[in-house]
Order: C-alpha cells, then sequence, then structure tokens
C-alpha cells in the first residue's frame, strides 16, 4: 500500500478507539490484579455477558442504549459480586500470587470462564445476535483530509473516556476508593484499621465486571454479539494490562491503546490477515526490553 | 464340567451374534453429520428427521424402515470425521448423508471413500470435493465452480472489474472467494483491487474498509460464513463506503443470520444460490409456507431446500435397491446404494435446476446440480426480502479447465 497521510491518520483514529476499549478491559483486569493478587481469567465472559445484558436491555426491553449501557454495567456488577461471593471468596481469602489458593484461583477463574459460556449457551444460543443502538444524535466526527469517524467509534472513545475519568474520581477523591486502594495496598492493615475488607474486594469485583460490562456494550454494535466473544477480548486485554504494566490503572489504558494503534497500523502497513499477531508481538518486544511494563513496578512482590 | 463350560460358552457366542444379527436386520441404516449449532442448522436438522420419519409413516422403503441418526459436527472438521468414523464403523450405517460445511465434508470424503459407503452432501459448494475422484460421494447442492462463473459474468457485465476481495479462511469462503478472482480475470482480465483474507470468525474490518475505501472500488465480494460475513457488511457502511460500491456475498449470503444481523447493510447484497425464496414456482411456495408453520421461518434458504431434496434423492434412489439389509449384506448394500443414487436422473424438486447424477467417480458426475440462482437482498432485518435476478445453467465442464 501507498503511503498516505490521512490513511496513517485514519489507522491510529481507529486504533484509538478500539484501544480504549481493550484498555476499559484491562483496567478490571488490573483492578483485580491490583487488589486481589489475582489474574481473572474468566472476565472475559464478564464482558459477554455484559454485551447480552446490553443486548436484551435495548433490543428486548426497548430502553435507550445510554440506558442499556448503565443498566448492563449494574448487572454485570451484580453477576461479578455473585461469583466473587459463591466461587472466589474461598480461595481469594486464603491469598492470591504465588500461594497454593493463588493457583487454585487461575484455574478456578477458567473453570467459571467455561461454565459462563455454557450458561450463555443455554440462554442465548450459539448465533450472533445483532446489536441495534440508534445513535443518529451522535455526530460523525469529520477530520481533516476526509477522515470520517462513525458514530459508534465517537461513543465508544467519549465513554470510555468517561469511564476512565469517573473510576479515577472514585479512587483518589472518594472514601470508598480511598478504601479499595488500601485493600490493594494491605489486606491485613486495611482490616486493622477497620475496613470492611471482603466488601471492598466484592467492589472491586463488580466495578472490574461492570468496566467489562461497558466495553461490550460499546463494542455490541460494531461487531454484533455472541457467546464466544470473550475469548479474543481477554487475550487483548490481557496483552494491553501487561504492555501497560499489570497492576497499573494508567497502565492499562495507554497498553490498551497501543495495542488497538499498534495491530491497526500492523493489519494495514504489514498484512490485515494476520490483525491479531500484532498485539502479541508488541507484548513480545515489551516484556523483552521491560518485563514490569511500560508502568509496572519493578521490584512488586506478591505473597 | 469341561462340557458345561463349552456348551454356556457356545451358547453365549450364539446369542451375541444372533442379538447383532436381529439388531441390523430389517433397517436401512442411515447417518447424519451437519451444523446445527445455528437454531437454523437445528431446524433443518430436524426437518430432515421429520422427512424420513413421514416416509417410515407411509411404509417406509419397499416395507423397510430408515433408521437415522443425526450427528451435530458443529461445522467442525475434527467432529465430523468422528461422527462419520461412529457413523460408518459402530453403527455400521449403509449410507451417510454430510457434512453442510465444505471444511468438513472434505475429509469425510477420504473416510466413506475408504470404508465404502455412499455420501449424500446436503451443502458444501468447495469444488475439490467431487475432484478428489472418490466413487462414493455425490453432491446435491451447486458448485463453486458454477457459482464463480455465474457471479463473475453478472459483476462484470453489470457492476465494473475493479473488485476488492474479502475472504473468510473457511474451505467454502476460500473456494468462493477463488474462483470468482478466476473467473473476473478469465472472463475480464481483470486481477484483484485488494485481497484480504481473514480468519473465519473475524470481527474486526475496519482496517479492510479503510483501505478499500481510499481505492474506490466497483464491488466488494465478501465470502465468509453467515455472522462473519454480515459483521464485514455492517462494518463497510460505518466506513464510509457508499451504496453505490456494490456488496457480492459468497453462497452462504443465502442463510438467515446474514440479513438478520446486517440489517439494512444487506439491502442490495447480491449472490448465487441453489434456492430462492422468492421462487414463485408452486412447490417452492408449498415448501415456504411448510417450513414456515412447522418450523417458524421466516424464508427458508438453500440449506433447508437442499436438506429436503437431499431426503426425497435418497427415497428415489434406495427405492430402486433391492437391499438384504443383514450384517452379511452390508457392504453389498452400501454398493448398491452407491449405484443407485449414480442412477438418479434429472431429478427435479426445488433446487435451481434439475439433479442428476452418474457412476464415475468425476465432478461432471457428481455434482449434481449445474443452475445457479442470482438473488438480491431487497429488505433486511427478520422479516427480509429478496428477489431473483436470473437463474444461470451452466456447462458440465465449466470450472475444470
Amino acid at each position: 500500500m501507498d503511503f498516505d497521510y490521512n490513511s496513517l491518520m485514519a489507522f491510529i483514529i481507529f486504533g484509538v478507539t478500539i484501544g480504549v476499549v481493550y484498555g476499559i478491559v484491562a483496567l478490571g483486569i488490573s483492578l483485580i490484579y491490583s487488589g486481589l493478587d489475582i489474574v481473572h481469567f474468566a472476565h472475559g465472559e464478564m464482558y459477554m455477558f455484559g454485551a447480552f445484558f446490553g443486548l436484551v436491555l435495548a433490543n428486548n426491553v426497548g430502553l435507550p442504549y445510554p440506558v442499556a449501557l448503565i443498566g448492563a454495567m449494574i448487572l454485570t456488577a451484580i453477576l461479578g459480586m455473585f461469583v466473587e461471593r459463591v466461587f472466589y471468596r474461598r480461595l481469594t481469602s486464603a491469598g492470591g500470587g504465588y500461594t497454593v489458593a493463588g493457583m487454585g484461583m487461575i484455574i478456578c477463574g477458567f473453570g467459571m470462564s467455561v461454565a459462563l459460556v455454557n450458561v450463555a449457551y443455554f440462554i442465548w444460543g450459539a448465533e450472533a445476535e445483532p446489536f441495534r443502538a440508534n445513535l443518529d444524535y451522535i455526530p460523525r466526527l469529520q477530520f481533516a483530509g476526509d477522515i470520517e469517524v462513525p458514530e459508534s467509534y465517537v461513543l465508544t472513545a467519549v465513554i470510555s473516556v468517561v469511564l476512565m475519568a469517573a473510576l479515577h474520581y472514585f479512587l483518589r477523591h472518594t472514601k470508598m476508593g480511598l478504601a479499595v486502594r488500601a485493600v490493594a495496598h494491605n489486606k491485613d492493615i486495611a482490616y486493622l484499621m477497620g475496613i470492611n475488607v471482603p466488601l471492598m474486594i466484592s467492589l472491586i469485583f463488580g466495578l472490574s465486571c461492570a468496566l467489562a460490562a461497558a466495553a461490550g456494550v460499546l463494542i455490541g454494535p460494531m461487531q454484533s454479539v455472541q457467546v464466544e466473544m470473550g475469548y479474543l477480548m481477554l487475550m487483548k486485554a490481557f496483552a494491553a494490562a501487561v504492555v501497560g504494566g499489570f497492576g497499573s490503572l494508567p497502565g492499562a489504558i495507554l497498553g490498551g491503546i497501543m495495542v488497538g494503534i499498534f495491530e491497526n497500523l500492523g493489519a494495514a502497513y504489514i498484512s490485515p490477515s494476520h490483525k491479531d499477531i500484532y498485539a502479541f508481538l508488541l507484548l513480545i518486544l515489551v516484556l523483552m526490553f521491560r518485563p514490569s511494563g511500560l508502568f509496572g513496578i519493578e521490584a512488586k512482590v506478591k505473597a | 464340567m469341561n462340557i458345561m463350560k463349552s456348551t454356556f460358552a457356545s451358547l453365549l457366542v450364539g446369542g451375541v451374534a444372533l442379538a447383532s444379527t436381529a439388531a441390523f436386520a430389517g433397517d436401512i441404516r442411515v447417518g447424519i453429520t451437519m451444523r446445527m449449532v445455528s437454531e437454523n442448522g437445528q431446524k433443518y436438522g430436524q426437518m430432515m428427521m421429520d422427512e424420513i420419519k413421514a416416509i417410515n409413516d407411509s411404509g417406509g422403503i419397499n416395507g423397510n424402515m430408515i433408521k437415522a441418526t443425526l450427528m451435530n459436527d458443529e461445522c467442525k472438521s475434527d467432529k465430523g470425521v468422528a461422527n462419520a468414523n461412529k457413523l460408518i464403523f459402530q453403527e455400521k450405517v449403509h449410507m451417510l448423508i454430510g457434512s453442510t460445511c465444505s471444511s468438513v465434508s472434505l475429509p469425510i470424503v477420504d473416510v466413506t471413500a475408504k470404508a465404502g459407503v455412499a455420501q449424500l452432501i446436503p451443502h458444501s459448494t468447495n469444488a475439490k470435493i467431487t475432484q478428489k475422484g472418490s466413487e462414493w460421494v455425490f453432491r446435491v447442492p451447486v458448485s463453486g465452480r458454477y457459482y464463480g462463473g455465474v457471479n463473475a459474468k453478472y459483476v462484470g457485465d453489470n457492476i465494473g472489474k475493479k473488485i476488492a476481495y474479502i475472504c473468510a479462511a473457511d474451505a467454502a469462503s476460500v473456494n468462493d472467494c477463488a474462483a470468482m478472482q478466476g473467473q473476473i480475470k478469465k472472463q475480464f482480465g481483470a486481477e484483484p483491487a485488494y485481497i484480504a483474507n481473514v480468519q473465519e470468525k473475524e470481527v474486526d474490518f475496519r482496517s479492510h474498509m479503510q483501505k478499500i475505501k481510499s481505492m474506490n472500488v466497483d464491488g466488494i465480494m465478501v465470502a465468509a460464513l453467515a455472522e462473519t460475513m454480515a459483521r464485514a457488511l455492517m462494518q463497510s457502511y460505518e466506513a464510509g463506503i457508499g451504496a453505490d460500491v456494490r456488496r457480492i456475498g459468497s453462497s452462504s449470503a443465502s442463510n438467515a443470520p446474514v440479513p438478520r444481523i446486517a440489517g439494512d447493510a444487506v439491502k442490495g447484497v447480491f449472490f448465487t444460490a441453489a434456492y430462492a425464496a422468492a421462487d414463485q414456482r408452486p412447490i417452492a411456495k408449498l415448501f415456504n409456507a411448510m417450513v414456515k408453520e412447522k418450523y417458524g421461518i421466516h424464508a427458508p434458504d438453500h440449506d433447508f431446500s437442499q436438506a429436503y431434496d437431499l431426503v426425497r434423492i435418497m427415497e428415489q434412489a434406495l427405492k430402486s435397491t433391492d437391499l438384504g439389509l443383514d450384517s452379511a449384506s452390508l457392504k453389498a448394500d452400501r454398493t448398491a446404494i452407491r449405484d443407485a443414487i449414480a442412477g438418479v436422473k434429472n431429478y427435479e424438486g426445488l433446487a435451481s435446476g434439475p439433479i442428476s447424477f452418474c457412476a464415475a467417480p468425476t465432478p461432471q458426475c457428481r455434482d449434481g446440480n449445474r443452475t445457479a440462482v442470482l438473488i438480491g437482498y431487497t429488505k433486511g432485518g427478520e422479516n427480509f426480502e429478496t428477489e431473483v435476478l436470473a437463474r444461470v445453467t451452466m456447462p458440465i465442464e465449466f470450472g475444470l479447465e
């Protein structure tokens, strides 16, 4: 393909719009990791469930898209808290990281992933479902050089930024956010300070799953919704989280955007047929030169 | 004591032999493996079983019942081959029906050829299926080699020659894409403007669409399975590619999930298939009404029509055979069924054209239907509508040069 500045800008802009979605899923993964010292392998399924909740609320119940988005986030948060409380609590309370319980948690996450996929198959079947969202009230963005960004991409970028800002505000400027950070820093000391640690852990899970749901509802109108949609998103979000530095919230966002741009440029200028490889190439490159990721803490020891 | 032991052993062996013979006697065993992951797939699988039951209820085949075993291969080649092996070697079926995906039917051809079991294919378009030279394979649907020729002629004459291609990795789409490119080049001397080979279940086509948009092409061919195709069509409009750039679908554009998922983005898309729900023949109208009433399908696609036609062809072939239907005659029965199917000539049912087979293990003899119907979508969504643009019968040798 001949080099063309406008095309390059278009690929970067589209890369950013998908990248912020990777970013908000990665944000949830990083939030759980920083809070509980575990990697949640069923997070892709939370993203999928969120998309289906949004679809049901928008298409079947007839709610406006923004309301469906909020509804899906709430429902998925409840699902996430339920899963944490009923299935993960015993393991997470026994510790995470490199402990036996931590390994058990990883395996439990895989099991939960399979279970949730099958539950979704049972409820919604295997066929992809169209997510009809009326986005006519959102303007198409017009950039110089005939670059036009469709409504759904504009909405994705705007909502993702709003969610990130809201999460940042919650964690940095509210008492509950302070409690969440305290639990993430050290659960034992948080207990001694009188913080309800189990409640905060549930809250972390709920928040993370709500973010995944938002990503699912944002992607739904572009790619339709189906049971198997979670796996690839999980892989990309993991790549984003690792590139940004596992456990780092700003890193997750930046990693997501980098993955989005990198895979879009790779698809444009190398080969579009191998688009999914580029995210992992970036991951390998970052791990080679900066194993802790761009914003990761070099000497963080999990126990 | 020894006499008692040997008597008991003899009785046991004899009993087992008698029981197994009894289990195999009398029924014509038919194995079916097909993709039934979607609602559509489950319903045409059910329709096939219902039609077989109707044959049995009306007296069977020359007094013998058909015992059909239906298995889901999920359009996965490993599952399809496992199903075929189970049906052939454990169930000891007399004939095999399947699959509905080219990537599954292709490896099963080797299994049926080795085992000596007739394989009747309800829906798989990849041209290679009948080019393997198996004596045991028969294709009810239209081969991709014919579809490619019809599509290319229509596109070159009516739309233009600057065509971009999005080709998914499943066997049918790979074949459809290659056939179309080959025919456009052969008939009009035009090279593809752009080719993207994407994964079977690709979800994000935006990079491709941006590149295609900058090329000012006359048309975009999307060759992919239904859901992937629907996503590509939607994203082509999102990328700002106008309706003046015509969208050409591969044969799976016929499947109901395409208009259902793509919605308005399917309007104007055209494709070749073996059956049009907009067909005005009385037989087609009756079939449409039956499928709507019994299975709740708004407009049956060619997966439905071909499944129905296949049962009728099987019935016709089986009625002309004289089967032993015991364990000793299994091999001879399988051969007799193969020869009977090869004897089917000018079957006229729902299909776009007459279906004929003959004995030679060549594509000319085993690609039963040579008539493709060119269909265009006039409305998308759940209650989609189509129109018939053309009906073309291809020369028997077409695409084999």
